[in-house]
């Protein structure tokens, strides 16, 4: 292996592209284990994407701030005094301690813990101990504030930031699949974070948590026990007939239940206080009815003709889940090529009326986080994959991630969407390593926006 | 509630009784809760969800690491996000689930110890007793698995027919980023 490695130990283009094979539906198993490959996602993908921060209700007031990471670089995001969001990262010029040791709160200015730089809330560097004394006024302040995210910018509220001045606008970046992904939570109207965000760490490789978000096939048997125990009817979330696969540029897709057109035309027909009761009447109990409630009547408009009948998850790529189960979005970060920390966010309309939210609340926080009757499962498969990866001989076979290939056919709408409609497949996790190979290979955003995998047509 | 708020509140409804009444309650407390562990680490968990009331509330907020001037947003607040707030409903779902052959978080099952401690009656009102405990929950998974949960659990017992029940259990932990794969276990 030592011949086709560059110095340096990275992994040479050649090689990174042998990595998942699209033809054969195949995946080496060293992506999940070598911190070479580890390294090169740091830079090529996370430095390079819009990643997930948080959403503007967390951080309402000047001050308010929420530390969130971008790969592993900590940042701060925070509410200024013009009520500007800024994105600085949380390691002071000076010697490059973290200012905010707190993971959340409110705070006049950033002062070092250290020797107590002070920085304002736009980052500028304002104070510095012992400017005459110790400094005899030698020095610049006006270049030494925080470094901060090259650009930031949201939607529906949710904002994100990136740390390279090249990366396209929010707006192209996300695309068909990201504004639908982002507009299934804003659907119902205006959006708030519920507080308290879940967060626990698994020892698994960041992507097979990524990948298993589009995994609907592993629901039936992994997430047995929740049906026995009468949490949910699994057979009622499955939709196992009717799945929908939409991809999107970059990486971005969607995959799970799709509401039939017939479905679609009923709910149509009913009036948003119709659709209200439904959903206040509890959700996953009844096989004949979808599992997400029925969105009112403007969200047809915000989600087209396709996204409006989505039940399925969609994935931001990198690693931004939204869940449309439980209203919730899920950040995987990656902690090193065996660990990942995962952040619960639970997102409730404004409007939605108490009983509903409360409904709602408990809902999310009996279905995923660490305890919840779902995911207390999902985290053990993750890390025995992840473990199993570094074995030899295991390494050399590779992960089957061929389901459904060859066999479905790309539909279109007017807004431009590329989808199947099929049964449940692999299309939508053979997206995800098909672009991310293209990301690692890239060696900036000119070649990425030139040579990104075009969206399918034809026979996927 | 901020652990130093928790800390400060009074004993109530105790000056009522008399120092053998005291002594007897706090040995039938510490007996009833050593046992209610043993049935957890025991695994006999159907043995365990008939110690609960029918309206019981079983509560872990989230905590997350903040400045002292922000302390009183430590917890999450009831009604918030959390990572328990179970009914006896929800509670028996949890049991069933374990017992399905199909948990494979708990199949194999974890080997658990809970470690209960510095038992303190905190309130007397009726039939109803809270008691705040400090506890360590460690768990053992598979070959190398390893948690520890530390923390402090504020409980309610209520005498009915005689008997000792569980009606409320509050669970503080003294970690904010949960550092465990699930939890899978009962604390």
């Amino acid at each position: 292996m030592d011949l086709v490695q560059e110095p340096g130990g990275a992994p040479s283009k050649s090689e990174i592209r042998s990595y998942f094979d699209p033809a054969e539906g195949t995946l080496d198993r060293r992506v999940f284990a070598d911190q070479e490959i580890y390294d090169l996602e740091m830079r090529n993908i996370f430095a390079r994407a819009w990643n997930f921060m948080c959403h503007e209700s967390q951080i309402p007031n000047p001050g308010d701030y929420f530390i969130n990471y971008i790969g592993e670089d900590q940042v701060i995001v925070v509410r200024d005094r013009k009520g500007e969001v800024q994105v600085l990262l949380n390691t002071c010029r000076h010697r490059g301690n973290a200012l905010c040791r707190a993971e959340q709160g409110n705070a006049k200015s950033f002062v070092c813990s250290y020797h107590g730089w002070n920085y304002d809330l736009n980052g500028d560097l304002i104070g510095v101990p012992g400017m005459t004394a110790y400094y005899r006024k030698d020095f610049d302040k006006s270049q030494w504030g925080l470094a901060r995210a090259a650009q930031v910018d949201h939607l529906h509220g949710f904002y994100f930031a990136t740390l390279d001045p090249d990366t396209p606008p929010l707006p192209d970046y996300l695309g068909e699949v990201g504004r639908i992904g982002l507009g299934l939570l804003a659907a119902n109207g205006p959006v708030e974070i519920v507080d308290g965000i879940q967060k626990n760490v698994i020892d698994c490789n960041w992507k097979i948590a990524v990948d298993n978000l589009f995994d609907w096939y592993h629901v039936q048997y992994s997430h047995a026990s929740a049906g026995m125990a009468g949490f949910m009817d699994i057979a009622a979330i499955l939709h196992p007939k009717h799945q929908m696969v939409m991809f999107g540029d970059y990486g971005h897709a969607i995959s799970g239940p799709v509401i039939t057109p017939e479905r679609q035309a009923e709910i149509d027909a009913m009036t948003d206080d119709e659709r209200l009761a439904i959903a206040a009447a509890g959700m996953l109990k009844d096989p004949s009815k979808p599992v997400v409630p029925p969105r009112l009547s403007a969200a047809r408009e915000l989600l087209g003709p396709t996204g409006v009948r989505c039940m399925g998850h969609p994935n931001i790529f990198p690693n931004l889940w939204i869940s449309t189960n439980g209203t919730q979005l899920s950040l995987r970060l990656p902690r090193g090529p065996f660990a990942t920390e995962i952040w619960w966010f639970t997102v409730l309309p404004k409007a939605l009326p108490e009983e509903v939210k409360k409904k709602q609340i408990a809902f999310s926080a009996h279905l995923f986080g660490p305890a919840g009757m779902l995911e207390q499962d999902d985290g053990e498969n993750w890390s025995q994959s992840t473990r199993a990866s570094r074995g030899v001989k295991a390494r050399s076979y590779r992960h089957h991630m061929a389901m459904g290939l060859g066999q479905d056919e790309v539909l279109t709408d007017a807004t431009g969407t590329s989808r199947v409609e099929t049964t449940i497949s692999e299309h939508a996790q053979r997206w995800l390593y098909t672009n991310w190979m293209n990301w690692l290979t890239a060696d900036d955003w000119a070649e990425l926006k030139a040579n990104h995998p075009a969206l399918p047509k034809g026979r996927v | 509630m901020s652990q130093a708020r928790a800390v400060e509140a009074e004993t109530s409804g105790l000056d009522a009784l008399s120092l053998q009444q005291r002594m007897e309650l706090q040995f039938e407390i510490e007996q009833f809760l050593y046992a209610e562990a043993a049935m957890i680490d025991g695994r006999a968990y159907r043995a365990w969800l008939d110690l609960w009331t029918e309206d019981c509330s079983y509560w872990m907020p989230i905590r997350r690491t903040v400045t002292l001037s922000d302390i009183d947003r430590e917890f999450t607040k009831r009604g918030d996000m959390s990572f328990y707030d179970d009914d006896k409903q929800a509670l028996a779902m949890r049991v069933a689930k374990m017992e399905s052959g199909s948990s494979w978080s708990e199949d194999p099952p974890s080997r658990t110890r809970h470690i209960v401690d510095n038992v303190r009656i905190t309130g007397v009102n009726g039939v109803e007793t809270t008691v705040e405990v400090a506890f360590i929950l460690y768990r053992s998974r598979l070959n190398t698995e390893e948690s520890m949960w530390v923390g402090r659990r504020v409980d309610t017992l209520r005498r009915v027919d005689g008997v000792l029940k569980l009606c409320g259990r509050e669970i503080y932990l003294d970690q904010t980023l949960i550092r465990a794969t699930n939890m899978s276990t009962l604390f």
